[in-house]
């Protein structure tokens, strides 16, 4: 890989683990006060595989760029984490920014080990599992939230598509990139924002009022 | 999907190894199927179980219950 490609993907990488990390601490921060004890104990518990997908990452990252790993001590995100879940200040849009993240990060995953499978099997195989039970979670609670009373069907209709508007650029992004094209990391034919947008409209469907 | 935005009671039952009885370990309420599984996998992780099952509380059939101990008549 030249540099650029190097750097794409160094990007990306830390793109993803930077969200990990922040979903892992505002599961903590934000699951421990859920509206019910299930939710909180499934939080806490997500929490921390989220913050070990964030260090496999960083690790990741650090042997694209020839450094040595070693033990990752992950005290702070490198700055690329989606503002929508770094403000998240509710159970609302704790939910709203871990459905569209999980789903924005599953999909580039996916395409990740569709082509470069060989090479990272090992490594992330656990945590693609994890992921897909993490967006069960967070769009079960979400279709629950839209379905509630008063401002919250609103409120989460507005916070799905304010993550969506976050993680919709990255994904776009990440898509069109030619160094990560070259260096095989995306297809050409990736088609990464129809699927994104397919998963919104699961949740939002006719609620969906403002595309990006 | 079957969704309530109330909830359903569920009973999880696991089996630790091949071979051994499949247990009763717990019961929580969830809104779907698909948030039970996420809870049963997430809060029950405890084990390494080799075998998960959940059964929704209203699936149950019941044979026989007990009598409601402060039951009078018109009283509920």
């Amino acid at each position: 890989m030249n540099e650029q490609q190097i750097n794409a993907l160094v990007e990306l990488a830390e793109t993803i683990a930077d969200n990990k990390f922040i979903m892992g601490e505002q599961l903590v921060e934000l699951g421990v006060s859920g509206p019910n004890l299930e939710a909180s104990l499934a939080s806490i518990s997500m929490a921390q595989g989220d913050l070990g997908h964030a260090r496999l990452l960083y690790r990741w990252s650090f042997e694209v760029q020839g450094k040595r790993a070693g033990k990752v001590d992950v005290k702070e995100q490198t700055g690329k984490a989606f503002n929508q879940i770094v403000n998240a200040s509710n159970w609302v849009e704790l939910l709203a920014g871990l459905y569209v993240n999980n789903v924005a990060i599953n999909l580039v995953m996916e395409e990740l080990m569709k082509n470069k499978g060989e090479e990272l099997n090992a490594q992330f195989a656990k945590m693609s599992n994890e992921l897909t039970e993490h967006v069960m979670y967070a769009k079960n609670w979400c279709l629950q939230l839209l379905e509630d009373q008063g401002s919250i069907p609103r409120r989460t209709r507005v916070d799905l598509e304010k993550a969506y508007h976050h993680a919709g650029e990255w994904i776009r992004q990440v898509e069109g990139s030619q160094p990560l094209i070259e260096a095989g990391v995306v297809s050409e034919s990736s088609k990464l924002s129809s699927a994104f947008a397919s998963a919104m409209n699961e949740v939002l469907g006719e609620r969906y009022v403002s595309h990006v | 999907m079957s969704y309530s935005s109330e909830g359903n009671d569920y009973f999880l039952f696991t089996r630790i190894k091949r071979g051994d009885d499949l247990v009763q370990v717990g019961s929580f309420r969830a809104g779907s199927d698909e948030l039970a599984k996420v809870y049963a996998q997430r809060i029950y992780d405890e084990e390494d179980w080799v075998e998960m099952h959940l059964v929704k509380n209203s699936d149950l059939i019941p044979v026989r219950v007990p009598e409601g101990l402060f039951e009078k008549e018109g009283v509920k």
